[in-house]
């Protein structure tokens, strides 16, 4: 058995019953829950107070002006998107000088840029609600033995990582579908085409940015035998890669270069104004992922069942 | 379908279920304590919530009290249908579970339109947060565990 065996039809199989099954499952009613929840509140944190500004000026009889409460906002918040893009800021030179966060604060519907980074950072530490259970359980449960009569377990494993990756992407699409039509509809600064342009950009940056993180549950999933140690792990691993790069450079500097174990240190990147640097980026989390799967594939193929 | 093949989704949502409703529940009583209590401390109460408070009673007594009676039955038929998802039954659990749906988006939908911005009313994203557990318990119990509820 080896990736010769690898079946189009087995894994086209599997993957679509794999997107079934998760809701099914419990984990995937988990995860989209949780998911729409974070994100719709991420959009609410970032949205409310502009509505609370222009409902204050509404009210003290001023025509409201969104352009110019966000404008004042996105001013404030110059520094923090600066300090979030891990961009030094220096004193004798003025903030908006900066390209990256220009092209996000500037040229960019600037609300979008700022949920989007958001996103970005949280949603790894999601992720694993979905990817955590691609093989644990039924290792767990000795139900792989019936699927591995029909099938090669490249097919499983590839198949499974598909269909968790499609449905990720899904659930993706449905958060920034609600946010940028909201957006639009409601808050009335952006127009249409350069807003559902960058939306489809952020959208296709955190379904890329998904992979390599599914790819590692994908492995973490495929070497224990329980669906619960996998979960602790998964999140252990995903968050703890951040938490102790983020503590570990306190004391000693060069400790954050351990971001870049996972996309962590580059995944920002996916919104740089170049397209190298961002397609770039999306080609690393590409090779990350490649790298995981394979890892994930090696320890599934050999390990007894 | 007996009790042993539940799916893990169906024991998943009659949790949120039991959650929610405990939420719901609560979140009348803070009402009922703010119109009641605070009602008396108004002129010591902050901008903000005297704000709110005023919000409240701009709604109307009448309209009031049967946004929270709905509220009510809402937070009860969530519970009851939770148990009904649990032990997979029809009634208890499809039916009221879809009634529980449909209330909530009703409510939802009357709320956003009487109430004030201050209180939760408009067309806001946290609106579209209150929809998505109704609409997904909608969309769930009548596709993926329609089979699955026929005790």
């Amino acid at each position: 058995m080896s990736l010769r065996d690898v079946s189009a039809s087995h894994i086209r199989l599997i993957s679509f019953y794999r997107t079934r099954y998760t809701l099914r499952g419990g984990a995937g009613l988990v995860f989209l829950m949780i998911t729409l929840v974070f994100g719709l509140t991420v959009a609410q944190a970032v949205l409310a107070p502009i509505e609370q500004v222009m409902a204050q000026q509404a009210k003290a009889g001023q025509e409201p002006d969104p352009k110019e409460v966000v404008a004042e906002i996105v001013k404030r918040g110059r520094p923090v998107i600066q300090w979030a893009l891990g961009i030094e800021s220096d004193e004798n030179s003025p903030a908006s000088s900066d390209p990256w966060t220009t092209f996000l604060l500037d040229d960019r519907p600037a609300l979008l840029s700022v949920i989007f980074l958001i996103l970005l950072f949280g949603m790894p530490l999601l992720i694993s609600f979905l990817a955590f259970n691609q093989i644990a359980g039924d290792v767990q449960n000795r139900g792989l033995r019936y699927l591995l009569l029909r099938t090669e377990r490249a097919n499983i494993f590839i198949g499974r990582f598909l269909g968790t990756a499609f449905f990720s992407t899904l659930v993706i699409a449905i958060i920034i579908a609600t946010i940028t039509f909201y957006l639009g509809v409601n808050i009335k600064i952006y127009s249409a085409g350069p807003l559902v342009a960058w939306a489809l950009h952020g959208f296709l940056a955190l379904s890329v940015l998904m992979l390599p993180y599914i790819a590692i549950c994908s492995w973490i999933s495929a070497s224990v035998g329980s669906a619960f140690v996998s979960l602790v792990l998964a999140k252990v691993v995903i968050g703890g890669v951040w938490l102790f790069a983020l503590l570990g450079s306190l004391v000693w500097k060069p400790a954050i270069y351990l971001n870049y174990a996972l996309p962590w240190g580059l995944q920002n990147h996916l919104l740089h104004p170049k397209l190298t640097y961002s397609l770039g980026t999306a080609l690393a989390c590409l090779g990350y992922m490649l790298v995981f799967l394979f890892l994930g594939y090696y320890r599934f193929e050999t390990r007894d069942l | 379908m007996n009790e042993g093949k539940r799916p893990g989704g169906l024991t998943a949502l009659a949790v949120l279920n039991f959650i929610f409703s405990g939420w719901g529940l609560l979140g009348i009583m803070g009402m009922i304590t703010m119109i009641v209590v605070f009602g008396k401390l108004a002129e010591n109460m902050d901008e903000q919530a005297r704000t709110q408070l005023e919000a409240i009673q701009a709604i109307g007594r009448p309209m009031l009290i049967c946004l929270l009676a709905v509220s009510a039955v809402s937070s009860i038929l969530l519970l009851i249908s939770g148990i009904g998802y649990i032990k997979q039954k029809k009634f208890m659990g499809r039916t009221l579970g879809n009634a529980y749906a449909v209330l909530a988006i009703i409510i939802g939908i009357v709320s956003a339109v009487m109430m004030k911005p201050e209180i939760g009313g408009g067309f806001t994203i946290g609106a579209i947060i209150g929809f998505i557990y109704p609409v997904l318990t909608l969309i769930l119990l009548n596709t993926t565990f329609k089979e699955d509820l026929t005790n």
